[in-house]
């Protein structure tokens, strides 16, 4: 079978998927990131191989998220896209007459406005993660909730609680004031799905027109009381596709297989599983050149050195070709 | 004497003039070196806490300069053209410098306020001249000379495009056939300084992205374009933003805009969403709002900025190619 691969690196999550040569989702991985990137990324990819065996050819393959450069150089990628590019590709993908994606991943929330089917305008949150992924996951994990029942949850309330949602510290002290007040779970949850999701269009989307077809992507589309807020705020149906989680993955092997098509290149980049999976080593080190005493991060594949990053200057990055 | 200038704020605007100036008055004059990251851990260890990060670091400039001078030159600066002010952290920005380091070589602070006559420029050189026992003709002369040199430094900006980058940096960043024109807005001190603006203009170039600059554009245009303001805009540089940004949008001489803010500054806050909310709404184009901070973030800037540039290529390449005023 051939198939892109498309990686996505993020904070919380590394997403892979496989799309056959119609752009079918044949396969997708949401692993947790837990701080290790590379071990993670590596166990995704073992885990492809040992599915499919010798019947995947790989024709493709694109990266994207916060780690997409690292992921980049470990699997021979064919394209590096920001997450941005991705989500909104993967989308148009599915849903043509999309013209705003709502984007919630593990520490970044952002808002995607397409029109005639191309990006016109993006925002991301700046200083701020409340509401996003990680604030969630602790606050489920601070209830006793698993983080799957948290949206259903939110949807049994009749009468949610006020919470003030700001600033994802001054939430959970509302939310422990609520609590002591004798206020009930669902309803405490309710609210602060309602919170979360003013705080979003305040801050993220801040005044961007918001219409329909609305698709709300990333790991917290899962919460069904998030995407129950944002429709009765919007006054609009909110779209959660069926892949949502990885949506950026899935942008980024779409974009592989057409950098290859358009730029006439028989061959992907791919190092193959095999090879892939080779030894592979990070050695870092502080440059003293300057002041700036920048950490440079140097990777080895094979005892040779594949790639080289975090230099300000370029000294160390612009000597090898990445 | 050695004059020692920190590489800082209002260098990215009158170091030409600066520079001429002192010289022609058989000074020496010593610059800090360019920011780097010794240089602003030292400004955000003694400055408030309050200050925005331009000022935070110079505060670390001065401290890089100081073993090296025999007296540092921080004026006082209020006004720069009639009828407009400066941000008032340069008011105290002498006073702020000598309270929070007190053991720096003397500090030149002498008065620049063009407030109510461009005449007053010459009061400010004459306590400057004073300083250095110079006498009145002397620091006419001087002055005659520099301003000069300024004058057709500033006509250069504009006469061939560049950005007072390439000349203060001597950095070359022309690009051959450019993709893009992109109009870049922000406090020169902001877009100047490669640490701060995490090579902003470096990225940009090499995204075959022709960048043009306020400085490119000569006071009528500006002023033009500030016509279309209901009110007025009381600082010189918010002024010079919107300004250029009006009158280009106007001319449709541009595929998009990037405004360059730094975290905690006061003016940029009010002028960044006068941009975003009036400008950007009535002209529909790309527009990106980047934000500076001291954590020097880089991740969600590249993303930020590749995603721009991948808007500017949609519209450029897509079939459906909308007009840019659609």
């Amino acid at each position: 079978m051939r198939c892109s691969l498309g990686i996505d690196v993020g904070s919380v999550s590394t997403n892979l998927v496989l799309l056959d040569e119609k752009n079918n989702v044949i396969r997708t991985l949401y692993l947790s990131t837990a701080g290790r990137p590379i071990e993670v990324l590596m166990e995704g990819l073992k885990m492809l191989q040992d599915e499919f065996n010798d019947s995947l050819e790989i024709i493709a393959v694109g990266t994207t998220g916060s780690g997409r450069q690292l992921a980049s150089v470990l699997v021979g990628a064919d394209i590096i896209k920001n997450e941005i590019t991705a989500h909104a590709v993967a989308a148009l993908e599915e849903y043509p007459e999309t013209q705003t994606i709502l984007e919630i991943g593990g520490q970044d929330s952002k808002i995607i406005i397409l029109k005639n089917k191309i990006v016109v305008d993006f925002a991301m949150n700046t200083v701020c993660a409340a509401g996003t992924g990680s604030f969630l996951d602790r606050q489920a994990q601070r209830l006793g909730i698993p983080i799957e029942e948290f949206g259903k949850m939110a949807l049994k309330s009749s009468i949610p609680t006020r919470i003030a949602g700001r600033c994802a510290v001054f939430a959970e002290s509302d939310m422990i004031h609520k609590q002591q007040m004798g206020h009930k779970v669902e309803d405490i949850i309710w609210g602060l799905c309602q919170a979360l999701v003013r705080n979003y269009l305040a801050n993220v989307a801040k005044g961007k027109e918001i219409r329909p077809l609305v698709l709300f992507q990333g790991g917290v589309a899962a919460n069904s009381g998030i995407k129950k807020a944002f429709e009765e705020e919007l006054g609009l149906n909110v779209i959660v596709p069926k892949h949502y989680n990885v949506m950026g993955a899935i942008g980024a092997a779409i974009l592989a297989k057409k950098h290859i098509m358009q730029s006439g290149r028989k061959r992907t980049n791919f190092l193959g599983f095999n090879t892939t999976l080779r030894n592979y080593e990070v050695k870092a080190f502080e440059c003293k050149g300057c002041p700036n005493s920048c950490e440079i991060i140097q990777i080895y594949g094979n005892e040779r050195l594949m790639a080289r990053w975090g230099d300000k200057c370029g000294k160390w990055s612009s000597s090898l070709a990445v | 004497m050695k004059i020692g200038i920190p590489r800082a704020l209002f260098f990215y605007h009158y170091y030409p003039l600066w520079e001429s100036f002192f010289k022609d008055l058989g000074q020496e004059v010593v610059l800090s070196n360019p920011t780097n990251k010794q240089i602003l851990k030292n400004g955000i260890e003694v400055a408030v806490d309050d200050a925005c990060l331009p000022v935070k670091l110079f505060h670390g400039h001065v401290r890089d300069i100081a073993g090296r001078a025999d007296v540092i030159f921080i004026p006082r600066i209020i006004s720069i053209e009639p009828k407009k002010y400066i941000c008032p952290k340069f008011l105290g920005l002498p006073d702020m410098i000598k309270h929070n380091l007190p053991d720096l070589p003397p500090v030149m602070d002498m008065t620049l306020n063009l407030y109510n006559t461009k005449l007053n420029i010459l009061e400010h050189f004459f306590e400057i001249g004073k300083y250095l026992n110079k006498t009145r003709l002397e620091v006419m002369k001087a002055y005659y000379v520099s301003h000069k040199k300024f004058s057709s430094y500033k006509k250069h900006l504009r006469k061939y495009s560049v950005t007072p980058y390439e000349i203060l940096t001597q950095k070359n960043i022309k690009t051959i056939k450019p993709d893009f024109t992109v109009l870049l807005l922000g406090h020169p001190y902001n877009l100047y300084d490669d640490f701060i603006s995490m090579n902003l203009i470096k990225k940009l170039q090499k995204r075959n992205v022709k960048i043009i600059t306020y400085e490119m554009l000569n006071e009528k245009k500006i002023v033009r374009g500030t016509k279309k303001l209901t009110k007025d805009m009381f600082w010189t540089l918010g002024n010079n933003i919107l300004g250029c940004a009006y009158y280009l949008l106007e001319n449709r001489k541009i595929d998009g805009i990037i405004h360059v803010a730094s975290f905690g500054c006061g003016p940029d806050s009010l002028v960044g969403e006068l941009l975003e909310h009036k400008v950007i709404r009535d002209y529909k184009i790309p527009f990106l709002y980047l934000t500076l901070d001291e954590h020097s973030g880089e991740a969600g800037f590249n993303t930020r900025l590749e995603a721009f540039i991948d808007i500017l290529e949609g519209r450029k390449f897509s079939e459906n190619n909308i007009s840019s005023h659609g």
